[in-house]
Order: C-alpha cells, then sequence, then structure tokens
C-alpha cells in the first residue's frame, strides 16, 4: 500500500495539471487581494452607511480577517471545481494513457490501487487548503494586518480579532471537510465515467447541483438536515454571532460518512468492474 | 378695542415668561460648564436588533471646545447623540424653555422643561429634559432634531455629587441596512417582508463610564 502511495504522489508532484491547480488557486486570491485593496472601503462604507449616520467609528474593518473571510466564500465553488478537475485526473488519466492495464498486470489489488487513488486526493485535498491557508493569512495580515471582522450572515455580526482569526481557524477546518468530499466524489464520478472531459462536466454538474439544493427545501427535515448538500456550508455557520458547536461537530461527522460512503461504493464497483 | 388691549396683553405676557430661560436648567448648565477636560474609559453594549456586536471598550478624552476623541483596541461604534454631557449642542443657538411641571420616573420626582431653540441655523427641533434639581443632574432627555431624528438619552449617576453620569443609555431610530449582494453569505436569507418591516428600528447603546479623571475649571 506504501508503494502504491508513494507511486500516486510522484505521479501528482510530476502533473503539470497539479501545478496550474495550485497557481489558479493563488491567483483567485491575489484578485481577491487587489479587490479589497482598491473597493474594499468603498463597500464596506456602502454596507454601514446608514450606521454612520447615527455612529462614529473608531478602528477600521478593511484588514486581514475580513480578506480571509472572502478568500474562504471562494470554497462555494472556485476551489472545489479546481479539486474536482485534479483528482478525478488521478483516475481518468490512468484510463487515458492505458496505464491502467499495465498497473494491473503486477501484482497488484484492484481495492489497494484505488484506494491509494483516493487517499491521495484527500491528501492533495488538505495540502491545496492547507497552502491557501497559510498564504492567505500570511499575505492579509501583512498588507492589511488585524482587526475586527464584519459579516453579514442575516444580521450584522462583528467578531473582536482574536476571536475571528480562532473562526476562521475552524472554518478552514470545517471547509476542508467539504473540499474531500468533493474530492471523493470526483474519484468516484472517474470511476463511473471514465473520460476526463466528460468526468469535469459531470464534476461542475455534481458541483452545481450540490449549490442549488443547498437552498432548496427538500420537505423532510431529516433529509434538510443531513442530506449532503445541507452540510457543505458548514464552515459558514462558524460565522454565526451564536455558534452552535455541536451541530458543527455533527455536520462535519456526517459529511466524513458521506466520503467514506462514496470511497467504499467507488472502491467496490471499480473492484467489480472490467479494466478495460 | 378694549378685547384687542387685553388679547396683546396675555400673549406678550406669555411670550416674556417662555422666553425666560429655567434657573434649573442654566445651574446644571453651568456645574457642566466647570468640566473643563475629562478621560475615561467607555463599556459600550449595542443593542440594535440586526446588528450582533460583543461588548466594546473604548478610551474617550473630552476638552471643552474640542471635539471628542476616541481611542480603541478594537472596532467600536460610538454614538453621535449622547455623548454630548455638556448640553453644548442644545446651548449652541438661542432658545426658549417652557416648563411642563414635575414627573416622577424611577422614583424620582423630576422638573420637566422643555427645550425650544429660536435660531433657524439650530438643528434641535425640540428637546424635553427631566432635571433631578436637587442634585442639578439632567436625568433623562428626549431630543427632536430636524435632520438626525429622535433619541432619548437615560442617564444614572454615581453615589454622590459627580457631574458626569456612570451610565448612560441612548436610544435611537435606525434605519435597516442596505446590504451589497456580493457582500452577502451565501446562507442569507432575504425574507422582502421581513426587511420592509425593518425600515426603521429601534436601536440602544449602553454606554458604562469607569475611571474618570475629570479636571474642573
Amino acid at each position: 500500500m506504501r508503494a502504491l502511495l508513494r507511486a500516486e504522489m510522484l505521479k501528482l508532484i510530476k502533473q503539470s495539471k497539479t501545478y496550474y491547480a495550485l497557481a489558479a488557486i493563488l491567483v483567485i486570491e491575489l484578485l481577491i487581494f487587489i479587490t479589497a485593496y482598491y473597493q474594499g472601503t468603498t463597500i464596506l462604507d456602502l454596507l454601514l452607511d446608514n450606521l454612520k449616520q447615527s455612529f462614529y467609528f473608531e478602528g477600521t474593518l478593511l484588514n486581514g480577517n475580513l480578506i480571509m473571510y472572502i478568500v474562504l466564500n471562494s470554497l462555494w465553488f472556485n476551489v472545489p471545481l479546481i479539486l474536482m478537475i485534479v483528482t478525478s485526473g488521478l483516475v481518468t488519466d490512468e484510463y487515458k494513457d492505458g496505464t491502467l492495464q499495465t498497473v494491473m498486470l503486477q501484482a497488484v489489488k484492484k481495492w489497494k490501487f484505488i484506494l491509494a487513488k483516493y487517499i491521495m486526493a484527500v491528501l492533495f485535498t488538505v495540502t491545496v487548503i492547507a497552502l491557501m491557508m497559510l498564504t492567505t493569512f500570511i499575505l492579509a495580515y501583512s498588507i492589511f494586518g488585524k482587526g475586527d471582522l464584519v459579516v453579514y450572515i442575516n444580521t450584522l455580526n462583528f467578531f473582536k480579532s482574536a476571536d475571528a482569526f480562532r473562526r476562521i481557524c475552524w472554518a478552514f477546518a470545517s471547509g476542508t471537510v467539504a473540499m474531500v468530499f468533493y474530492s471523493v466524489a470526483s474519484i468516484t464520478l472517474a470511476i463511473l465515467i471514465k473520460d476526463s472531459a466528460k468526468t469535469w462536466i459531470a464534476a461542475a454538474l455534481f458541483l452545481i447541483i450540490t449549490n442549488l439544493l443547498l437552498k432548496v427545501d427538500l420537505g423532510i427535515s431529516a433529509l434538510n438536515a443531513y442530506f449532503f448538500p445541507k452540510l457543505i456550508d458548514t464552515w459558514q455557520q462558524l460565522f454565526y454571532f451564536e455558534t452552535n458547536w455541536l451541530a458543527i461537530g455533527l455536520n462535519n461527522a456526517v459529511l466524513l460518512l458521506y466520503c467514506l460512503a462514496l470511497t467504499v461504493a467507488g472502491t467496490y464497483l471499480f473492484n467489480k468492474k472490467d479494466i478495460g | 378695542m378694549r378685547f384687542a388691549l387685553i388679547l396683546l396683553l396675555v400673549l406678550t405676557t406669555g411670550i416674556a415668561q417662555a422666553q425666560k430661560i429655567d434657573a434649573d436648567l442654566l445651574r446644571i448648565k453651568q456645574r457642566m460648564d466647570s468640566v473643563q477636560q475629562f478621560t475615561a474609559r467607555v463599556i459600550l453594549d449595542l443593542d440594535v436588533p440586526f446588528i450582533k456586536m460583543p461588548t466594546k471598550t473604548a478610551q474617550i478624552k473630552y476638552a471643552k471646545g474640542k471635539k471628542m476623541e476616541f481611542s480603541s483596541h478594537d472596532f467600536v461604534m460610538l454614538p453621535k447623540r449622547g455623548l454630548d454631557f455638556s448640553l453644548n449642542e442644545i446651548f449652541k443657538y438661542p432658545f426658549i424653555t417652557v416648563d411642563r411641571g414635575t414627573e416622577t420616573r424611577h422614583g424620582k420626582l423630576l422638573k420637566v422643561i422643555n427645550v425650544i431653540p429660536t435660531d433657524n441655523r439650530s438643528d434641535l427641533a425640540l428637546a424635553t429634559l427631566y432635571m433631578d434639581t436637587r442634585v442639578s443632574r439632567v436625568v433623562e432627555s428626549e431630543i427632536n432634531t430636524r435632520k438626525n431624528g429622535t433619541y432619548n438619552l437615560l442617564m444614572q449617576y454615581a453615589p454622590g455629587s459627580s457631574v458626569l453620569p456612570a451610565n448612560v443609555e441612548a436610544t435611537f431610530a435606525i434605519e435597516r441596512l442596505k446590504i451589497p449582494l456580493n457582500f452577502m453569505g451565501k446562507d442569507t436569507k432575504i425574507d422582502r417582508k421581513q426587511m420592509r418591516g425593518m425600515e426603521t428600528k429601534t436601536g440602544k447603546i449602553k454606554m458604562r463610564f469607569e475611571n474618570y479623571i475629570v479636571k474642573l475649571g
């Protein structure tokens, strides 16, 4: 298994797609930074315009914590899409290049081979989010400094700087679980579809439908609470003024169970399927 | 002719009475004017329906004739109205007072007066002041302004003869927020009915003052 994981890591490091993905995420970050630098004050002024009639403001809200929160919002679509494209490639490239048959000629168990793909997808996802978090922290704090965070989720919620930082860290952790779910789903889709372009379309569709279903009332309370599209926004709950830690923990645990279920289903399907 | 003379007499007597500025208010003003400068730590608790904010602290610095200065490590929102302990805004332009008698509030017998500015430049439309004449303090006020709406102030003082309040509660009308769509979290639900109902809301800010350093003139 270790040798398989090492081989998968080597493939990931060697392929240019990985670096394109990392560069794309950094470009998104940079665009957010540039927009915030030039338009952040205007947006905040507009947001707080009514309050300015009644209050004097002391301190600035355009700070590193706000930038990190905006970067976190790329977890809705941009980042999962990039992750799904790269991770599905772990399987589809094997089909496309015909390397799958070569590997299967060796004394490699099919379930072990595909499990190594899943594990590598998870590791890659965690690494990308960690890198994203680290670069955002360094750039956001060095350019914009510390300060209180303001977030609008039904009410205008203010968090003190230290509290905001703590919440952002937890949000990145919770967001990582959601991103792992997308990566695992994309591997499963790749097993089903095999073709890379078709898998990308399916992955994008999966992402869009998941985002759409997030807002839809499914009629049954259990579905509204624990159906996977309802869990992908769990990180956002860390910015409610009253944080329900138990619900956040439970949602992430359920999402991890979905990941496990997808992995088991994918491994089973791959094991049953003909390689050709 | 006789009726006209009586009417003129009544009117002029009324105006003469109304234009007399209340002696208790002048005494309070004189007391307030003795404050040359002060610094204090203020602990703020904001209570606005659509704003959730933790308790904040700030340092305030006042010097007579100067704009009040604030400093804080946090982002703080201080009310534009409610920190005018010296009643400068009221006394800025000529005014008249009308005695409204007495009223018992919070177990205290308070003298009630109306302050009506006589100069159009004043932003003040009408102020109702509730004064504890025994200790020469304004305890409560309802301020109606021309441009900045209405706000109420409730002031509590530490036992003793302190000039400045230990607690101030300012109540004011506040318009609902106009949120740019791109700033909204994805989890935000837009309830138009609720938003329309939130056109104007009443907000409250409680301020607790500590560590006063007052320099009297």
